[in-house]
């Protein structure tokens, strides 16, 4: 299985899964945490945070999924006050409701925690949510592969071409 | 009269006494062939080593021969499977690429920072909208990982939005001979179509977009069943094989020999000396 590491996430993606972990270049005024991304289908070189320009290309046996950090600042409010990620989903974790953008058949979860210090969101997509309890297993397997380790919060963007 | 008598007497004299020298010289090797211990003579007679134990003096003295095994040969090269492509970009991400259990073809270019002739490949690589690849080829450029190539260096020649990654392991993975090297990936059949060197991209685009004909109008389900299944090595050869002789296609069948290239293609589609694509 391939394994991911920088920016202090690690995952050994399970199989049919790619991924990429990179910190965007910072604008003018703006501060840039790591964001991972990961697909059963391929991604393509734009994909906004929380999946724009992806999410529409996916399949009803697809999964996208993205473990964004925020800055430290977040560290201790009342949104990222549970500790730990959440390692196992279930079917009525899933809603329609809770996509970003609502595309017909698809269902999606998000999770805000605090990890290794570290706040993040995990935000995850069902390419169909009549199809959840075969994907959501994908998406645990997932979920179990991902560390995360303390890092000073002001790691360095990448410069990856998709960027 | 009485001379011929005495001259033929001496001839015989003589022959008589040179193969009697050669049945000497004949018993000598053989008996020292038998102290080496490559026996000689009847094997229901041999010992449980081997050696012949008629003559206890003999066996006694007989000297084994060394016999070591070479170093054990490669297998046959896996020109088959496509696994995921994890590595890091040049600058400091992580990048993993599935290339297969999609519908995509994807193009793996292997190139190096410092290979004289990746260098038109780097360069073509700069105008990606230029590179003349069938749409919805996905094409990554896979370098050496950071402890074999200089980041920096690889950065400045991937100025393009092409992902690339360094991983020395998928160098690995797709026993890649050297570079320039080229893989194309059929996603949807889960394996590789077509891999080879060029010396320029107009070739490697030429040869992707006749693969990408091929599997859109054939689908690789129409193909042999070895090629379906993804066998190699001995096991596709003789599915191959069984397809041919199924086919009516013996040894020494005229279609085995061709002697141009024009009996292989028509003429105006007739390929280009580069590595094996489809």
């Amino acid at each position: 299985m391939a394994k991911l590491r920088a920016h202090g996430i690690s995952a050994t993606l399970p199989d049919g899964f790619e991924g990429r972990i990179f910190i965007r270049p910072r604008l003018t005024g703006e501060s840039s945490y790591p964001v991972a991304h990961f697909a059963t289908f391929p991604l393509p070189a734009d994909v906004a945070d929380f999946g724009g320009g992806a999410v529409t290309l996916m399949g009803p046996n697809d999964i996208f999924a993205v473990l964004f950090e925020y800055g430290p600042e977040s560290v201790g409010t009342q949104l990222f006050a549970r500790q730990g990620m959440q390692r196992s989903l279930e079917p009525a974790d899933f809603r329609p409701t809770l996509l970003r953008r609502g595309l017909g058949g698809q269902s999606g979860t998000q999770w805000f925690f605090t990890e290794a210090g570290r706040p993040f969101t995990f935000y995850a997509v069902l390419g169909s949510h009549a199809r959840n309890r075969i994907l959501i297993p994908q998406v645990n397997a997932l979920l179990t592969s991902l560390t995360v380790s303390p890092q000073p919060l002001s790691a360095s963007p990448g410069t990856a071409p998709w960027n | 009269m009485v001379a011929l008598v005495l001259i033929l007497t001496l001839v015989v004299l003589l022959l008589g006494i040179l193969v009697a020298g050669l049945l000497r010289s004949h018993a000598d090797i053989l008996k020292a062939l038998h102290d080496l211990g490559a026996g000689v003579g009847d094997p229901a007679t041999a010992g449980s080593d081997g050696h012949d134990h008629r003559n206890g003096d003999m066996a006694a003295r007989s000297v084994p021969v060394p016999f070591t095994m070479g170093p054990q040969l490669p297998g046959e090269r896996d020109s088959v499977s496509a696994p995921t492509i994890a590595g890091v970009t040049p600058g400091g991400d992580a990048l993993a690429m599935a290339v297969t259990g999609h519908d995509t073809l994807t193009l793996i270019a292997f190139l190096s920072s410092g290979c004289a002739t990746c260098a038109g490949f780097w360069e073509a690589f700069q105008r990606p909208g230029e590179l003349g690849l069938p749409e919805g080829i996905r094409l990554v450029v896979v370098t050496k990982g950071p402890e074999l190539e200089i980041p920096a260096e690889v950065q400045a020649k991937s100025q393009s939005r092409l992902p690339v990654i360094m991983s020395t392991e998928a160098w690995g993975d797709y026993e890649v001979p050297g570079s320039p090297f080229f893989v194309l990936v059929d996603g949807k059949a889960g394996r590789r179509i077509g891999e080879g060197v060029a010396n320029h991209f107009s070739q490697v685009a030429e040869l992707v977009r006749r693969a990408e004909v091929d599997v859109r109008a054939f689908g690789l389900a129409s193909r042999s069943r070895a090629f379906a299944d993804g066998l190699d090595g001995p096991a596709r050869e003789s599915a191959n094989d069984d397809e041919l002789l199924a086919a009516g296609i013996h040894p020494g069948h005229q279609s085995l020999y061709p002697k141009s290239l024009a009996d292989v293609f028509p003429p105006e589609v007739v390929p280009d000396p580069v590595g094996r694509i489809g």
